[in-house]
């Protein structure tokens, strides 16, 4: 494996580390995933160049699409947080509902 | 420079340090919007143009701007940034030691040979009809999904509406 997609699972392995690891706000996770999705569209997309087939590029399109669509709801639930406790602070979740 | 590809990964995973070492949201978005670019260029140097300036039109001018005024709202006074409290500035020097050490690896037990890598997707050219094309792999590639994946844009169409819909319900609140 050469040097590069070593450094991009490295990349995507730090973000999954930082979702799971949560210091006081919750949009710090959403960025994280966000990180995430970016790994994920590079390191496709490159297989997609490497392998030389066009039809693999179909694959980091449909990732974008499917990763806007849970950002919206994650940031809807932020929102929605944010709302009812003035800010997005993860020790004001204590109750099961937004 | 044969080591450009390699240094643009080493800059992709110290910007994913940065926001994964949790600043405040404002800061993390702007290490996420310079990962962006690392990335983008990334992709550019293993030949694929369009995928490079869709990530860059939908992904850093489309949902990084959705994530900049979200931070904006959610924001503190003081957001804290690297350089304040040690945790912060910890966790960051230990991701930075820890690519050093990637690096120094891969320098001393991989050697460099130059090898003409043809790793670029490149340009189709089309000898037939009248005159002489030229067709990008990727983006035609790209345009296939409306062709053999016409049920998967069916399939994205509605879980797009249906993303709406639940954002619309949840941010209706009580």
């Amino acid at each position: 494996m050469t040097p590069t997609y070593i450094n991009i699972i490295l990349a995507f392995t730090i973000s999954l580390l930082g979702i799971l690891i949560y210091r006081s706000h919750l949009i710090a996770s959403l960025l994280c995933l966000e990180g995430i999705i970016i790994s994920l569209f590079i390191i496709t997309a490159l297989i997609a160049s490497n392998a030389h087939s066009p039809l693999i590029n179909i694959i980091p399109i449909i990732i974008l699409v499917f990763a806007a669509c849970e950002a919206a709801v994650g940031l809807a639930l932020l929102i929605s947080i944010s709302n009812t406790y003035g800010l997005d602070h993860i020790n004001n979740l204590s109750l099961l509902q937004c | 420079m044969t080591y450009v590809l390699f240094t643009l990964s080493v800059l992709l995973v110290m910007g994913f340090v940065g926001f994964s070492s949790k600043p405040s949201p404002i800061y993390g978005g702007l290490a996420l919007i310079v990962s962006g670019v690392v990335g983008c260029m990334i992709i550019l140097n293993y030949g694929g143009a369009y995928l490079g300036l869709v990530m860059f039109l939908i992904y850093l001018g489309g949902m990084m701007v959705v994530f900049g005024y979200t931070a904006a709202m959610a924001i503190e006074e003081y957001p804290e940034t690297w350089g304040s409290g040690f945790e912060v500035f910890g966790c960051f020097l230990v991701g930075l030691m820890m690519e050093v050490g990637l690096v120094l690896w891969v320098l001393e037990f991989d050697e460099v040979v130059v090898v003409v890598s043809l790793n670029d997707m490149g340009n189709w050219v089309v000898f037939e009809g009248e005159g002489l094309e030229l067709v990008r792999g990727d983006s035609i590639g790209a345009g296939a999904l409306y062709d053999y994946g016409r049920w998967l844009v069916v399939v994205a169409g509605w879980t797009l509406f249906v993303g709406v819909y639940i954002v619309i319900e949840i941010t209706r609140g009580n």
